[in-house]
């Protein structure tokens, strides 16, 4: 009975692996900047999807992430791979610190904190010497696309089996119970703050990494692009796009949703912005829990699946 | 002298802040929705009242009205049609569904009004006068003035008025409001109606004082959050502390640490408002 997903995904991740080897390079591209939105959608549904905290602060970590790698490889000369730890260590250890003090709001009012954290820490960047700047940091060039794209493809494999595990641990099912209800969570004996800043912390993990391997792949990194806030607002629709909440949610959401914005920029290349933004407003009104949540109920319901979903919701 | 100078521009660019929020906290505290597109709401109406300015010469105090109707058809429409059918929904959604508009107004404002620079000037709009050996601009003391007159009538308007209580109580509980014949979906719309509709009239004053692009939205709409967070949800006229500690907070964030940290001075300041107090400077204590 459950082999069945197990060998599907198996079979997915194999399919995705030989990319490299047999489509256009064009392709591989649009593979690497994918898989990375869909570690950075796995990130944020961890904190957002698993544990209720909408947080825009997740491109912060996705942004020290960028710098940290970036500092050690270019000021202290070090490889890649100390590069990624250090960005790692940076980013979690922030998330942490600030973990204590943020996650005790709630609702918007966290939401609105982690937004202006992000603002605040992007200037604090672009005003030091030792991260260039706002002129920003230039890395040592590499060729080597389909490397960047199999590390993508395995830390997108990681966040998802991280998710996975979390769906079904004790851990998790703390987070699940915080998110329906936090004061019922601790009264249950959870250690809500203690699992609270572990989630946020894991969230920083994968966003970091993401960060790290997209610096080195781009090779050019300014505070704007590296703390870019538009890109937590991607996170974000790609994990409810695809499902927050949910293992598999988040991935189908990112490929989903960049293949439709890659397909408009290349038909209505002028208004692709534009239908972008229709598409999104469709796709949570007529899908409010994902489209996970559609697809299983479409075979039983069919098209009633949607007037329903728009029923449930309205005022 | 240049602290004085640099207070008085504060004041006046808080006023206007204050009016620039007021939409966004009256939604957010009635109906809570965060909406997004608040500040493109802002840029539209700052595109109205330009090209009634630059088309039909009229002065942006006179199309202010006007510009306050188109917007608040707008809000209604958007409201009744499309974030009505989300209410239910988890507060990710409406989120993403209020910056998919912030995202197609953007862009149609892009296609239609192109991305150059554009700012009403009227023929008053250069002049200043000095009062104490401060130099004040006619315009942004006009713009002050019309923007805490705005949110006092708003004020007036929530506590005394039918409609006005009829907001509050769906503010305070949808249930009983229902019960005592307050049509909900009315009484959301037309909410979103006026929050549009202040959005233009700051946009209005907004391309008087400031420069219009497309662009000018989403730094709007962040900074309206700050504004309504250090203010407090619970009372209209909060937003005019929130919008003055913040015009004096970036002013003199400028003269002292340079402008570059203009902005994370205003949101420094959030960040420490929202960990000190949760619900505000003036805000109830939950």
């Amino acid at each position: 009975m459950k082999a069945l997903p197990w060998a599907l995904a198996v079979l997915a991740v194999a399919a995705l692996a030989v990319v490299p080897f047999t489509l256009s390079p064009v392709l591989v591209q649009f593979g690497i900047s994918t898989l990375l939105l869909a570690v950075l959608a796995q990130g944020w549904n961890i904190i957002g999807g698993f544990t209720g905290y909408a947080s825009f602060g997740n491109s912060v970590f996705y942004g020290l992430g960028t710098y940290g790698t970036a500092v050690t490889m270019t000021k202290f000369h070090q490889s890649f791979a100390l590069g990624l730890v250090v960005g790692a260590v940076v980013s979690v250890g922030f998330a942490l610190l600030l973990g204590l003090p943020v996650l005790r709001l709630r609702g918007h009012y966290f939401a609105i904190t982690t937004l202006a954290l992000s603002e605040a820490v992007a200037a604090i960047i672009a005003n030091l010497g030792i991260t260039g700047r706002n002129t920003g940091l230039i890395l040592p060039l590499i060729r080597g696309d389909s490397m960047f794209y199999e590390m993508s493809l395995a830390l997108m494999v990681l966040a998802t089996l991280t998710v996975w595990w979390l769906a079904r641990s004790r851990f998790g099912f703390g987070l699940i119970a915080i998110r329906e209800r936090e004061d019922a969570a601790e009264v249950m004996g959870i250690p809500t703050t203690r699992y609270k800043v572990l989630a946020f912390g894991l969230a920083a993990l994968f966003s970091a990494l993401a960060g790290g391997i997209h610096a080195y792949w781009i090779t050019f990194i300014d505070p704007a692009s590296a703390f870019d806030i538009s890109l937590n607002v991607r996170m974000i629709i790609m994990a409810v796009f695809g499902g927050a909440g949910t293992v598999i949610g988040p991935v189908v959401g990112a490929f989903l949703l960049s293949g439709v914005a890659e397909v408009l920029a290349s038909t209505v290349t002028g208004i692709a912005s534009l239908f972008f933004g229709l598409v999104i407003i469709a796709a949570v009104v007529f899908t409010p829990s994902g489209v996970i949540q559609a697809i299983r109920r479409l075979p039983r319901r069919g098209l009633a699946t949607f007037l329903d979903a728009v029923r449930e919701t309205r005022l | 002298m240049v602290t004085l100078q640099v207070l008085s521009n504060g004041i006046l660019l808080g006023g206007l802040y204050a009016l620039v929020a007021l939409g966004l906290a009256l939604v957010w505290g009635v109906l809570d929705i965060i909406n997004l597109a608040h500040g493109a709401f802002i840029m539209l109406g700052g595109y109205i009242a330009y090209y009634l300015f630059t088309g039909l010469g009229l002065d942006p105090f006179a199309s202010l009205p006007l510009v306050m109707i188109v917007m608040f058809v707008l809000g209604y429409g958007i409201q009744w049609g499309l974030l009505n059918f989300l209410v239910k929904a988890p507060m990710f959604n409406m989120l993403l569904v209020t910056f998919g508009i912030d995202v197609v107004l953007t862009y149609l404002a892009q296609i239609l009004f192109s991305a150059d620079l554009r700012a009403i000037r009227p023929a008053y709009a250069g002049s200043n006068f000095t009062v104490l050996g401060i130099t004040i601009p006619l315009a942004n003391l006009l713009a002050f003035v019309v923007a805490l007159l705005l949110t006092g009538l708003l004020a007036l308007f929530l506590q005394r008025q039918r409609w006005g209580r009829a907001i509050r109580a769906t503010a305070q509980n949808l249930g009983a409001a229902r019960l005592h014949g307050v049509p909900p979906r009315f009484a959301y719309a037309l909410t979103f109606g006026i929050g549009a509709a202040l959005a233009g009239a700051a946009g209005t004053l907004y391309g008087l004082v400031a420069q219009l692009t497309p662009y000018i939205g989403v730094p709007l709409t962040a900074k309206s959050f700050a504004i309504a967070i250090i203010g407090g949800l619970d009372n209209p006229l909060g937003v005019i502390v929130g919008g003055l500690v913040l015009g004096l907070a970036e002013a003199f964030g400028s003269l002292w640490l340079g402008p570059t940290y203009r902005d994370a001075v205003s949101l420094g300041l959030l960040v420490l408002v929202l960990i000190v107090r949760p619900t505000g400077i003036l805000g109830k204590t939950a």
